[in-house]
């Protein structure tokens, strides 16, 4: 049997101590990080300690204590399965937050629910028109219908101009302040700690809390876009591993990725105008693709809400700015083309309607009334036949009920775009992005209690839970204070060995 | 599944969020006494709403254009009746004349007061409001009637007396129309509107004097307007050659021109009466809308405060919870 060492247990007391003094420590740094964002909860990691099988090669095979325990590090309780499925989930949630507030400043400019718009003037002008009728030959009523006109083109004019400035403010929102102050900023500073976690690394160390740092700037970048993380070792010499942490935008369709961060390196996204349209690029340091144009590869995150809204057609994708200022475009070139055609006398063009500075298509933005009818108010046709009766006008009324064939850009030539009555197009447009509004609306809430759900489970795992803590802490106190004992009971055998053993018949 | 604080403080303070939005919208509904203030919050009912305003603001119209019609049918009746007044007094004064024998002097006399009468005709046939005549069909801006050289009744540019009866029919034709609900069309193929599908409201003066000739017993053709008979009866009573029976044979004639005075204010009548029939339709349809109206987009008030208050009693139950829901944690118990 082995000869064991007079002092060996005093090392495993001692060892005893230092793992509830460790564990007490990490307990109380737990405790004050309660409250802390990104905070990950850790543990002390402790194995015990056997004593090796080589030490005894030539001993007698016999009877051995362990020796006691061992504090191999400090980590962290975090599961990379959750953090991957939030960071998924919360790209999508941040784009459909961001499709919500944008379809609601749309909203906010078509609808009529509490206080009357286009649709309301449209009223206002077959009101006037039916007056009109009673007295087609008297001026103050014709300067009447004209009034009304100019308020449905003035009104036509603010629709334009207010879904214009809600684009301007969006573009300025994603290039300004969304990717150049959060975005960029974000990836930078994720470079940067993968530099300093690899020096720390390299040194043996685990830097938790810049872990912790780390992590919660890469949940806030993928608010933006749709991120892929990865976490590759890296040998930088024959024993000692760092690791690489990789993040990507990751393309749905071809499966093909572009690198926004390697390790310390990392590329900045900007925003470039082309023919009406933002497009994303990127400015590459490292790993550049193919084409600097990385738009389609950003499928999710705030920034692809942004986009769409900026830049959706309606035309096999989302329905943007662009798309409801086609329809109101849509909307005045075909009102200006169906009155002045309604306006025409022995075959004779008199327009009531159109484009400011002169020629050119007639959009939302640019319809006002002729400069003939502005001169006199009883331009408007109110009859084609003699005396002073007004069956134009009636006409006028009636196309304005009847269903009316809408071309692009009120031009014949051109495909239809849709058919029936003004308010049928109107109270249709005004539906289609409250119903948008309305769609994105479940969808964001669907995504926020799926993202709920996955924030709890990651809580669950790495939230610092007080009740355990406080037992933790209970447990650890008593664990030490029995070490304590063990040390008085080492220290007595001791003495009695020294002080008082081989007294007899002194 | 660990329970630790930041869950239970996240989750209380969305639900708390969760609620106050919904205390929000149902203030909001009470305050407005609206279902929803934004087309998003239900866009069926708000696109429904939108069709039920803009049936409203039709039906509006049409009254409005019904009330105009009422009022210019009732001015060319207060015309006519004047004018039946008028040309009762012509009838009696020259009943009376008739029946006894009129010297040179009374006939004089007699055709001087015819003379006033018929001014007072023609006066009226020209009457206006706000600057519109009445009684000219589709010309409202010009005096309808005129007096030709010949002293014979112009109406609208055309002497009554040389009109065909399709000529006269065709300017009778000639009214002012207003839309009142009966679905306008125009014809598919001239673009012409269909009169049955709006309303006419011109009395046309040529239906109310007459036109054209008319044939006395005797075989003379005489001009067949109320305003010409009076002109020929007159020239009668003053002609040295006059004769009772011509006389009568015009005085005759005056009586049957005079029967469509009476017929026009009957046709007034029955106009009137229509429209009525059809403002009475369009208020029924109105108070129909609104209700309609108040179920799509109103809310009742009294369901909408228990709502709301309910929602408060929740909110308030919520708030109260919130003091207890960091429940004490071992270190409460800790000695």
């Amino acid at each position: 049997m082995a000869i064991r060492p007079t002092f060996l247990a005093f090392q495993t007391a001692s060892r005893a101590l230092a793992a509830s003094q460790a564990n007490i420590d990490v307990t109380g740094n737990n405790i004050a990080n309660v409250n802390t964002p990104g905070y990950t909860r850790q543990r002390v990691d402790q194995t015990s300690i056997s004593a090796g099988g080589y030490t005894q090669k030539y001993a007698l095979p016999g009877i051995s204590t362990g020796f006691g325990v061992n504090i191999s590090g400090i980590t962290q309780i975090r599961d990379p399965f959750l953090d991957a499925r939030y960071r998924e989930q919360s790209a999508e949630s941040a784009r459909y937050d961001t499709i919500v507030q944008g379809l609601f400043d749309l909203e906010g400019v078509f609808d009529e629910a509490s206080t009357p718009g286009l649709m309301g003037e449209f009223e206002s002008f077959v009101e006037a028109l039916q007056t009109l009728s009673q007295t087609p030959s008297a001026p103050d009523i014709a300067l009447i219908a004209r009034t009304a006109a100019q308020k449905i083109t003035q009104i036509m004019n603010v629709y334009a101009t207010q879904v214009n400035q809600v684009r301007e403010q969006q573009i300025f929102d994603l290039s300004r302040v969304l990717i150049e102050n959060n975005f960029n900023t974000k990836v930078k500073g994720i470079a940067d700690l993968n530099d300093q976690i690899r020096k720390e690394q390299t040194y043996g160390n685990v830097p938790n809390e810049l872990y912790d740092r780390r992590n919660l700037l890469i949940d806030e970048l993928s608010e933006m876009a749709n991120i892929r993380v990865s976490v590759l070792p890296e040998n930088i010499s024959e024993d000692i591993v760092v690791e690489r942490l990789t993040i990507s935008l990751h393309d749905p369709r071809d499966g093909s990725n572009v690198s926004l961060i390697d390790g310390g390196f990392h590329n900045f996204l900007y925003t470039e105008v082309e023919d009406g349209r933002v497009s994303i690029g990127i400015a590459s340091s490292f790993e550049a693709p193919a084409d600097n144009d990385i738009t389609a590869h950003i499928a999710g995150g705030s920034i692809r809400g942004y986009l769409d809204l900026i830049n959706g057609t309606g035309l096999n994708e989302f329905r943007g700015a662009p798309y409801y200022l086609d329809a109101i475009d849509d909307l005045a070139a075909n009102f200006a083309r169906v009155f002045n055609e309604l306006n025409q006398s022995g075959g004779v063009d008199k327009p009531l309607f159109s484009a400011s500075g002169g020629g050119g298509a007639i959009t939302a933005a640019n319809i006002r009334i002729s400069d003939e009818w502005l001169d006199d108010a009883s331009f408007i046709t109110t009859t084609h036949l003699d005396g002073d009766g007004g069956e134009n006008v009636i006409r006028m009324i009636s196309a304005l009920e009847s269903e009316t064939v809408f071309y692009k850009n009120g031009d014949v030539a051109l495909p239809t775009v849709f058919s029936g009555s003004f308010h049928d197009y109107l109270s249709g447009l005004i539906g289609e992005v409250a119903l948008d509004a309305e769609l994105y609306q479940n969808y964001s809430d669907t995504s926020a209690n799926v993202q709920n759900g996955l924030f709890a489970a990651r809580e669950s795992m790495s939230g610092v839970s007080l009740n355990e803590e406080g037992i933790n802490l209970m447990a650890y106190q008593k664990s030490y204070n029995a070490a304590m004992r063990y040390f008085t009971v080492l220290d007595e055998a001791v003495d009695a060995i020294i002080n008082r053993m081989g007294l007899v018949g002194r | 599944m660990r329970i630790t604080n930041r869950m239970v403080t996240n989750q209380f303070i969305r639900s708390l969020n969760d609620m106050s939005l919904e205390m929000n919208r149902l203030n909001m509904q009470v305050i407005t006494g609206r279902k929803f203030s934004r087309s998003s919050e239900n866009t069926s009912a708000a696109v429904k709403g939108f069709r039920i305003r803009k049936d409203l603001s039709r039906a509006d119209s049409y009254l409005q254009n019904i009330d105009h019609a009422k009022a210019s049918l009732g001015d060319a009746e207060s015309a006519l009746t004047h004018i039946n007044a008028l040309m009762n007094t012509a009838e009696e004064r020259i009943l009376a004349g008739l029946n006894g024998t009129m010297s040179r002097e009374t006939r004089s006399i007699l055709a001087e007061e015819l003379s006033h009468l018929q001014e007072q005709l023609y006066q009226t046939l020209n009457s206006s409001t706000a600057g519109s005549y009445y009684f000219g069909g589709t010309n409202t801006k010009v005096k309808p009637f005129s007096i030709g050289d010949d002293g014979k009744l112009v109406y609208n540019q055309a002497v009554l007396r040389d009109l065909t009866s399709a000529a006269a029919d065709a300017l009778a034709k000639k009214s002012l129309f207003v839309d009142i609900g009966l679905d306008v069309q125009f014809d598919a193929g001239t673009g012409q509107l269909d009169e049955r599908t709006v309303f006419a409201y011109s009395v046309p003066g040529l239906t109310v004097v007459g036109s054209g000739t008319k044939e006395l017993s005797s075989g003379e053709n005489v001009s067949a307007n109320l305003y010409d008979l009076l002109g020929e009866l007159i020239g009668e009573l003053e002609s040295d050659s006059y004769t009772y029976d011509r006389a009568d044979a015009l005085f005759g004639a005056f009586q049957e021109a005079k029967e469509r005075i009476i017929s026009a204010i009957t046709g007034i009548g029955a106009k009137t009466s229509y429209l009525t029939f059809m403002s009475d339709r369009l208020e029924e349809r109105q108070i129909g809308l609104k209700e309609r109206q108040l179920d799509v987009e109103g809310i009742d008030p009294a369901e909408a405060i228990i709502h709301f208050e309910s929602q408060k009693f929740a909110y308030s139950a919520a708030l109260q919870m919130g003091n207890q829901i960091l429940q004490p944690t071992v270190f409460d118990f800790m000695k």
